[in-house]
C-alpha cells in the first residue's frame, strides 16, 4: 500500500506533459508542423520522415504539484508536506502523460499545387484528475469527518493507447489564404474511462432512533469504468503474450474510429498573419473486446446485530457475517457490462496570430511586387498563441507569446513563454535546422526547470528528423 | 542582427541536455512516508428484551444468554500488519433493574481464545433507562492477540431472573481502527 502511494506520488510529479506544442505551432520549417495546423502554411515541395524518428513526442504533467514538493530536501517532516499538498490541490487538478511517435510521415506537391501529407503515429493519452476527498479518505480515515460527504464521484480518469493512420491536403486557395483538412482513422489498441461518476460516502453519528452508534451511508452512488481491449488482456499469460496481442491490434485490429482536423492560415496584411486550427474532432467506437463495470447503490451500514437466539444442542449460531457480506454484494452491485460506447477524442484547439519584422527572407525585397496583399516571409517575428484541449472536466487553456527568428538560411528557433494549467511561467525554445535536404529539430519547454527537473510541474520534449526538399 | 547567436543557442540547448537534472531532493524520504488513517466503524448491536431471560416453557430462568460473529477482516494480512491501535466503545442503555456482566471473547479460527474482556452493566428501571459506557484500548502486545482473532462471541449474565420482569437492555458499539501504512 505504501509503496504504491510512493510509486503514485513520484509518477504524478515526474511524468508530464499535455498536448500542447507551443513552440512547434506555426514552425513552418518543421513538415509536422501541419500536423497541428493542417491549414499551415507548406514551404516544402516534399518530405519524407525518418521511420520511427520523424516526430517523438512526450509530455507528462501534473497540475499544483511538483516532485520537489514532496521529496525536497526540507526540515518540514514529509509527512506534514504530503498533507499539506493534500489540502491544496483540489479536484480539478490532474496528472497527464502525453506521448506520441511518428511511424511514418511524408508529403508531397501534387496537382493544382495542392500538398498531400500522410502518415501514421502512435499516441499514448492519458488524465486522472485528483480524487481530493479519496484521497483525504484514505490518508486521514473518516475519524476527524463524522458528517462530511465524501464526494465520490470526483474519480475522473481516460487512457488511450492507439494507432492512427491519417491522409491530409493542404492548398493556398488564395495569395492570402491557406487551408487544409486531414482525414484520420484511429485504432485503439487499448483504452479504458471512468468519468461523470457521482455519489458520496458519509459516516454519520446516529440519533437516538438509530440502531448503532454510526450509519455508514452510501448515497446515490453511480460509478462506471468503461473498457476496450482489457478484457482479452486477462486471459493471456505473461509481459510477452499481452505485448504482442496489444501490437497486433496496432494496424486496423482494434477498435475503430474516425475524427477530422480542419486549418487555416489567413495573411491578415503582409505583416499580420492569423492561424487556427481544429485537431481530433472524432471519435472513436468502442465494439470488440468491451467490458464495463457499474456500481449503483444507497446503502446504509450499521454493524451487524445479534439477535441471541435459543441454543439449540448441535446447531451453529447465525452466520451474521456472510450475510453483511451477502447484503453488501446485493445493495452495492457491481455489475459487468458488455455493451459498445463511444469516446470522443480529446479535442485540440489551436490559434496564432502573428506579427513578421526584419528582412525579408525571400529575396530581400519589401513588397513583393506580384504579391501585394499576401505575407512576406521575414526573419522575425512575435505573436500571441492560444491552445485548448477538452478535457473530462472541462476545457484546459494555455496562453503562450512568441519570439521567432531565422538566424541563417539553414537554422531557425522559437522561443515562447507560456501560462497554462502547470504554471505561468513555462519557456519553452525550439530549434530546426536544414542540412541540406536533412530536417532536424527539438523542441521542449519549462526549459527554466531543467536545472533541476524535480521543481517542474510538466516537461514537454518534441523531436525529429525528416529529409526535405524545398520548393525550386 | 546578431547572427552569430547560433552557436550560442545551440550550445545553450546542448548545456541543457547534459545538464538538466534532479536535485536537492531526497527521495529516501519514501521511507518516511506512513498513512495514518484513523477509522471509525460500528461493529455490533443487540437489543435484549427482560423476557429474553426467562424460558415460559420450562418455567426457569436463562442467567446467561450468548450469540457469535464472525469479525473476519480482524485477522486479515493488511489488519495484522498495519493496526497499531484499536479502541472499543461500547454504549449499554438498561431499563432492567438488574446488573449486567458482559464478556466479549474473541476466538481464532481454531476457536482458541485470542483476547477477552469484560464489563458490568448497572441496574436502570422502566422509563428510566441508565447509560453505561465501557472503553477497551488496545495496543502494543495486545493488537498481536487481538489480529488473530476470527470471532467473538457475546455472554450477557443477569443475577436472576422471573417470569414478570421487565425492560430492555440495548448495545450499540463501535470501533475506531488506528491504522500505519
Amino acid at each position: 500500500m505504501r509503496n504504491l502511494i510512493i510509486l503514485f506520488i513520484a509518477f504524478w510529479a515526474d511524468a508530464a506533459i499535455g498536448q500542447n506544442k507551443q513552440v512547434l505551432f506555426g514552425l513552418e520549417e518543421v513538415p509536422q508542423n501541419i500536423m497541428l495546423n493542417p491549414g499551415s502554411k507548406v514551404p516544402q515541395k516534399s518530405h519524407y520522415g525518418i521511420p520511427f524518428f520523424s516526430q517523438i513526442h512526450i509530455n507528462g504533467g501534473a497540475s499544483g504539484v511538483s516532485t520537489f514538493d514532496i521529496f525536497g530536501k526540507s526540515a518540514v517532516d514529509i509527512n506534514t508536506r504530503i498533507e499539506n499538498k493534500l489540502y491544496e490541490l483540489t479536484d480539478k487538478d490532474f496528472f497527464t502523460a502525453t506521448q506520441q511517435l511518428d511511424l511514418i510521415n511524408f508529403g508531397w506537391t501534387g496537382k493544382s499545387k495542392l500538398f498531400y501529407s500522410g502518415g501514421i503515429y502512435q499516441e499514448l493519452d492519458f488524465i486522472f484528475y485528483f480524487p481530493k476527498d479519496l484521497a483525504v479518505l484514505a490518508w486521514e480515515g473518516n475519524r476527524e469527518f463524522i458528517g462530511y460527504d465524501f464526494d465520490l464521484g470526483e474519480i475522473s480518469t481516460t487512457g488511450d493507447f492507439m494507432t492512427v493512420f491519417h491522409f491530409g491536403v493542404n492548398k493556398q486557395i488564395n495569395s492570402k489564404l491557406t487551408a487544409g483538412v486531414r482525414a484520420k482513422i484511429y485504432s485503439s489498441m487499448f483504452s479504458f474511462k471512468s468519468t461523470h461518476n457521482s455519489g458520496t460516502f458519509t459516516t454519520e453519528l446516529g440519533d437516538e432512533n438509530s440502531p448503532n452508534v454510526y450509519e455508514h451511508k452510501l448515497q446515490n452512488v453511480d460509478i462506471s469504468v468503461e473498457t476496450s481491449g482489457y478484457a482479452s488482456l486477462r486471459e493471456l499469460d505473461g509481459a510477452g503474450e499481452v505485448t504482442s496481442e496489444i501490437l497486433g491490434r496496432a494496424f486496423f485490429g482494434g477498435n475503430l474510429g474516425v475524427g477530422i482536423d480542419l486549418g487555416a492560415t489567413y495573411d491578415i496584411s503582409n505583416r499580420f498573419t492569423a492561424t487556427a486550427s481544429i485537431l481530433d474532432f472524432g471519435a472513436i467506437f468502442h465494439t470488440k473486446d468491451v467490458e464495463n463495470y457499474r456500481a449503483r447503490s444507497s446503502y446504509t451500514l450499521d454493524g451487524i446485530e445479534l439477535i441471541f437466539p435459543p441454543i439449540v444442542d448441535g446447531q451453529g449460531t447465525l452466520p451474521y457475517y456472510e450475510d453483511l457480506e451477502d447484503e453488501v454484494e446485493r445493495e452495492v452491485p457491481i455489475d459487468t457490462l458488455h455493451n459498445s460506447y463511444t469516446q470522443m477524442r480529446p479535442v485540440k484547439f489551436n490559434a496564432g496570430l502573428r506579427y513578421s519584422f526584419g528582412k525579408p527572407t525571400d529575396g530581400g525585397t519589401d513588397c513583393n511586387c506580384y504579391n501585394m496583399s499576401g505575407g512576406v516571409s521575414r526573419n522575425q517575428a512575435v505573436g500571441l498563441q492560444y491552445y485548448s484541449i477538452f478535457r473530462p472536466k472541462g476545457p484546459q487553456h494555455a496562453a503562450t507569446i512568441f519570439y521567432y527568428r531565422r538566424l541563417f538560411n539553414f537554422l531557425s528557433a522559437k522561443a515562447t513563454y507560456t501560462m497554462d494549467s502547470y504554471s505561468s511561467s513555462n519557456v519553452g525554445f525550439g530549434i530546426v535546422t536544414d542540412l541540406g535536404k536533412f530536417n532536424f529539430y527539438v523542441a521542449a519547454d519549462n526549459l527554466q526547470s531543467y536545472g533541476n527537473l524535480a521543481k517542474a510541474k510538466s516537461v514537454s520534449l518534441q523531436l525529429g528528423f525528416n529529409l526535405k526538399i524545398d520548393r525550386e | 542582427m546578431n547572427t552569430n547567436l547560433a552557436i550560442p543557442l545551440l550550445g545553450f540547448l546542448t548545456f541543457l541536455l547534459f545538464t538538466s537534472c534532479i536535485k536537492d531532493t531526497d527521495f529516501d524520504q519514501a521511507y518516511d512516508i506512513a498513512l495514518t488513517p484513523e477509522v471509525e466503524l460500528d461493529l455490533i448491536y443487540f437489543n435484549l428484551r427482560a423476557r429474553d431471560f426467562y424460558d415460559t416453557i420450562t418455567s426457569s430462568s436463562i442467567l446467561t444468554v450468548r450469540d457469535t460473529t464472525d469479525l473476519r477482516f480482524l485477522d486479515d494480512g493488511e489488519i495484522q500488519d498495519n493496526l497499531r491501535r484499536a479502541e472499543f466503545f461500547f454504549e449499554f442503555t438498561n431499563t432492567i433493574p438488574r446488573n449486567f456482566n458482559v464478556d466479549f471473547q474473541f476466538l481464532s479460527e481454531a476457536n482458541d481464545t485470542t483476547y477477552t474482556t469484560q464489563t458490568q452493566i448497572n441496574s436502570g428501571a422502566v422509563g428510566s433507562p441508565v447509560v453505561t459506557e465501557f472503553i477497551e484500548n488496545i495496543e502494543g502486545d495486545a493488537i498481536a492477540d487481538l489480529t488473530r482473532s476470527f470471532k467473538v462471541v457475546v455472554s450477557v449474565t443477569i443475577p436472576s431472573s422471573s417470569a414478570t420482569l421487565e425492560g430492555e437492555l440495548d448495545l450499540k458499539s463501535k470501533t475506531t481502527y488506528y491504522l500505519e501504512f
